[in-house]
């Protein structure tokens, strides 16, 4: 088989054997690649409706496949595989599985928005590719990254109290990813402010962790946040029928994509 | 005083000549070689018409009833031209049934033929009951049965339309595009989602065709308002699994083969020349286009000039044609027509 034609076919599909023979014949080796095909067997028809449902991918029905979108795309530039085009189209057309194997890679849409402006036919690629990361978090196909860890504990803080503390933002990001407290670089920076700490600072913020200060005013704010966030993430899963069930946020919920057909 | 003009064939251009003529006080004859007026819409029962959305049994009969009312046209059903002599202003004609007529001019509206699916046999025309094509969808709405399998009768969860079936393929002979067949897709495909809601519908095509205004009221129409897919692939054969029948193909956009089961399988069938125009050729003395419609003389002077002068064409006889285009054309062939008949020619464009 020439090289450029098996650099198109996916290495898990490529099979050899060392040792295998078949009807008396030797068939070992890569001399005898076999290759598993890998039809398209089925549409599901539900995968478009669900993704639309979601703020921003609305107007996904009305894609056409001209690629305006990819042409324009900031990140395609610089990262190939990310194609709002195609992945458009797996989701109209319902191939879920070809969706799933990027799914590590949707989510690095920047908002730049080009594509919004390039698109023929107003289908605002930017929202579709916003909601398909929703969709892959909420159906519990995507891990929570660290940073979207710690974007959690520093919202909850904000949302709660109108302000951070540092050192519980720490604690909290060290305890949601499961890292010890103590790690070694920590424990260095300790000793080293310890050197030169100043005392009264050293002791407002350890108040800080026992009395835990709200920004004056606060829990009006507070309330409108919360509502508003309950709000929006309702919203979304009552769009995928998900009320109800518990927001998906410890690691072990993290569902395995299909296994490609 | 001007002899009457012959206008051969009873469908929308033959219907709209004879009406035009009729309205200026022109005595024609209109021979048609079924036994009713009206053309593919009428005897092939089609349903709703692009663009305007009416009936063809309206559309297409009140344009029957129009010239069957006058007396200015002289109706011959049932009957064919068997010979056709003479020069503009005074040709005779001799029709099947044996009478003898004088003609100032001729006009052929002799239309097209549809493609007969059985020539793809890849694609389950035939073989499957549940492959039908668009004509038959036609019927099925037209006929106010609704769209059901013929199998079993049952509704179709989900329907493939197949574009370009007997056009633009060199392997049967067809290098035209049969111009109408995805606007007619389009169409069918909305009207399978407005009777069968829970239906899907996909359209498998190579390019998309809607040209002009149907671009936003059909192809976009489809896609934004009743959520009609479009898959870009050719597809390479249809079989059954004994319970469905299964779609092979490629699907370019992804670079991945498919094999997907489908309740029913629609051909949208193109326009073939007219069976009859190798006969229609000899007994007027026309010259045939190389893909066998008649041919057209002169596209920018004399409108509707075939080779032979004081003989008109129009419509689908000349090519895929629109049903509005083929009355425009009609309109103007008649002009031509009453031109040649009456002993002066429309000038030639000047060269």
């Amino acid at each position: 088989m020439p090289i450029h034609e098996k650099s198109l076919i996916r290495p898990e599909n490529l099979k050899t054997h060392d040792n295998l023979v078949i009807d008396g014949i030797n068939v070992s080796g890569h001399w005898s690649t076999f290759i598993e095909p890998r039809v398209v067997t089925d549409y599901n028809e539900s995968l478009e409706d669900e993704i639309a449902a979601l703020p921003g991918a609305e107007n996904i029905h009305r894609c056409w496949q001209c690629g305006s979108c990819t042409n324009s795309c900031t990140i395609n530039a610089i990262e190939p595989r990310f194609n709002p085009r195609y992945w458009i189209y797996l989701i109209r057309v319902g191939m879920e599985s070809e969706l799933l194997r990027d799914k590590d890679i949707i989510w690095q849409c920047v908002s730049c928005n080009k594509c919004t402006y390039a698109c023929p036919r107003d289908v605002m690629p930017e929202g579709v590719m916003k909601a398909t990361a929703h969709w892959l978090e909420l159906k519990g196909y995507t891990p929570k990254s660290p940073a979207m860890h710690f974007d959690e504990e520093f919202t909850e803080q904000v949302v709660k109290r109108g302000r951070i503390e540092d050192t519980e933002v720490l604690r909290g990001f060290f305890r949601r990813t499961g890292q010890p407290l103590l790690q070694d670089w920590l424990v260095e920076v300790g000793w080293r402010v310890a050197k030169k700490l100043p005392v009264l600072w050293g002791i407002k913020m350890a108040l800080a962790q026992v009395f835990r200060p709200r920004t004056r005013g606060w829990r009006r704010a507070q309330a409108a946040i919360e509502e508003y966030i309950h709000e929006q993430e309702n919203e979304r899963r009552e769009a995928l029928g998900l009320i109800g069930a518990t927001a998906a946020n410890d690691n072990a919920d993290v569902r395995k994509p299909e296994a490609a057909e | 005083m001007t002899k009457p003009i012959l206008i051969v064939g009873g469908g929308p251009a033959g219907l709209a000549a004879a009406h035009a003529l009729a309205s200026i006080g022109q005595p024609s004859v209109l021979v048609e070689k079924t036994e009713i007026l009206g053309g593919a819409p009428i005897q092939s029962g089609y349903a709703k018409l692009v663009p305007s959305g009416q009936w063809a049994k309206d559309a297409i009969g009140g344009m029957v009833k129009r010239v069957a009312a006058g007396n200015l046209v002289d109706k011959r059903l049932g009957a064919t031209v068997k010979a056709f002599n003479g020069e503009p202003g005074g040709f005779v004609a001799e029709l099947s049934d044996g009478s003898r007529l004088e003609a100032g001019a001729a006009i052929l509206a002799t239309g097209f033929t549809h493609f007969d699916s059985v020539n793809k046999p890849e694609w389950g025309f035939g073989t499957y009951p549940d492959v039908v094509t668009t004509t038959q969808v036609e019927q099925m709405i037209s006929s106010g049965k609704g769209v059901r399998c013929l199998s079993d009768g049952r509704k179709p969860k989900r329907v493939a339309i197949l574009l370009c079936v007997g056009s633009r393929d060199r392997q049967i002979g067809r290098e035209w595009c049969s111009k109408i067949c995805c606007t007619v897709s389009a169409n069918l495909a909305m009207e399978i989602r407005e009777e069968l809601p829970e239906t899907h519908v996909y359209i498998y095509y190579m390019d998309i065709r809607t040209f002009g205004l149907y671009e936003s009221d059909y192809y976009w129409r489809s896609q934004e308002e009743f959520k009609v897919k479009y898959i870009k692939a050719r597809i390479a054969e249809v079989t059954s699994d004994g319970r469905q029948l299964i779609v092979k193909g490629e699907d370019t956009l992804v670079k991945r083969p498919i094999t997907i089961p489908f309740d029913m399988v629609v051909h949208a069938i193109g326009m073939d020349p007219n069976v009859d125009n190798l006969t229609i050729s000899a007994v007027f003395g026309v010259d045939l286009h190389r893909h066998g419609y008649i041919a057209r003389q002169d596209a920018y002077g004399i409108a509707g000039a075939t080779s032979r002068p004081g003989v008109l064409v129009a419509g689908a006889a000349v090519g895929p044609e629109t049903i509005d285009d083929s009355i425009a054309q009609a309109n103007a062939a008649a002009l031509s027509a009453l031109a040649a008949a009456r002993g002066g020619t429309l000038m030639q464009a000047a060269e």
